[in-house]
């Protein structure tokens, strides 16, 4: 895998810059329903671009959020969350994330930790929520109260992606969270720095030819 | 005419799906034998899967079998053809909710995803359910709330 930020050669992440469009990160373990809770919420819209080189599915979803039309792209993993770890370029310019733990499952309630962790290493001020999926297997979970989310004061949603319980509900509360941060523009020069400091994080990793491949990624979008 | 799955099963030779079902109309209840052909331990069990359910001569007997059930059964016929054992193959699908699955590698992920299938599909609600509702909204926070043991034994963060 490629070492440096952007440089997904199928993908131009620069165009996340503009107003119309938002990025929107799922993470968590494997199969606690990631790709499901996606294939729930767009419905026929669903048609996933796979790019397995990176271990990455993209859905593309135009919303209208207030008053305005959004291009809304959600990341899901496609396995690269058995590294543990995403790569740098899965969380660049992301304006909102999705963590979802599946409720049979603890070790998937307490690897939230990690992954919310990783998250704010590169993106500390984007919105996020906690997401407890299949609560249809027992609705008796939905009588926990489940402290990670709340006491990083995020917002909680129970869902079951098989039978639709809160899916679009956390889907459009989202939606509009990301494109509520994009606005905000005392977030903005918080984001400006966050780039440059990855950047500059990535370089002293990098060798020269990888930056090369960086800059070059900037060019005309293919996807 | 109208069949009722009962139980289905594999047999090793030559590797075949087994269904027992009822005949709705004579309320016997038979067995069905559908080999399965072109199957070797390279095959996509899924596709193999999918093609038995479609094949004409069998879907109808079929059509209220799941899928990963089918595809289940496969993968045990195929892990019998690579030398394994049945105690093997049932294991690999059993979950445990305390396994880490972000360590199995593609094939035991697919194996324990397709068991979560199982209760996903019998949970499900389709678009094409008449009572489907696109946005389905329950609101949970208020009613109770006892304190979940998952955040005790805590490290930061619970």
């Amino acid at each position: 895998m490629a070492g440096d930020i952007g440089s997904i050669p199928e993908l131009d992440q620069k165009k996340y810059d503009s107003d119309e469009q938002v990025k929107i990160i799922c993470l968590g373990d494997s199969a606690v329903g990631k790709s499901k809770l996606m294939e729930r919420f767009l419905m026929d819209e669903y048609r996933p671009q796979q790019l397995s080189t990176y271990a990455l599915t993209l859905y593309k979803h135009t919303a209208t959020v207030g008053n305005k039309t959004v291009a809304v792209d959600f990341w899901d993993t496609a396995g690269q969350e058995r590294f543990q770890s995403m790569h740098p370029s899965y969380y660049h310019k992301a304006h909102a994330c999705i963590m979802v733990f599946d409720v049979q499952r603890k070790i998937t309630y307490k690897n939230l930790a990690g992954w919310y962790k990783e998250l704010r290493e590169y993106r500390p001020e984007i919105p996020c929520c906690v997401v407890a999926n299949k609560i249809d297997a027992d609705l008796k979970v939905t009588e926990r109260s489940f402290n990670f989310g709340k006491k990083q004061g995020l917002p909680f949603y129970f869902v079951s992606a098989a039978d639709g319980t809160n899916v679009v509900k956390m889907f459009r509360e989202m939606m509009k969270r990301a494109v509520d941060y994009k606005q905000n523009p005392s977030d903005f020069m918080d984001e400006v720095m966050q780039e440059l400091e990855n950047f500059d994080l990535e370089k002293k990793e990098g060798n020269s030819e990888a930056d090369e491949d960086a800059l070059k990624a900037e060019s005309p979008e293919v996807v | 005419m109208s069949y009722e799955a009962k139980r289905c099963g594999v047999q090793f030779s030559p590797p075949s799906i087994v269904l027992f079902y009822e005949d709705k109309e004579t309320k016997h209840v038979r067995k069905r034998v559908m080999p399965v052909r072109n199957f070797s331990k390279y095959s996509d069990y899924s596709m193999a899967a999918e093609r038995l359910k479609n094949n004409p001569r069998h879907r109808d007997y079929l059509e209220n079998v799941p899928q990963s059930q089918l595809e289940k059964l496969h993968i045990i016929l195929r892990d019998h053809m690579e030398g394994l054992s049945l105690e093997h193959s049932l294991a690999s699908f059993r979950l445990d909710p305390d396994e880490d699955l972000n360590k199995l590698d593609d094939d035991e992920l697919a194996r324990k995803k397709g068991q979560m299938d199982e209760l996903f599909e019998k949970n499900r609600r389709r678009k094409d359910d008449p009572d489907f509702v696109y946005d389905v909204e329950m609101d949970f926070g208020k009613t109770t709330q006892e304190k979940c043991s998952w955040d005790e034994e805590s490290d930061d963060g619970f």
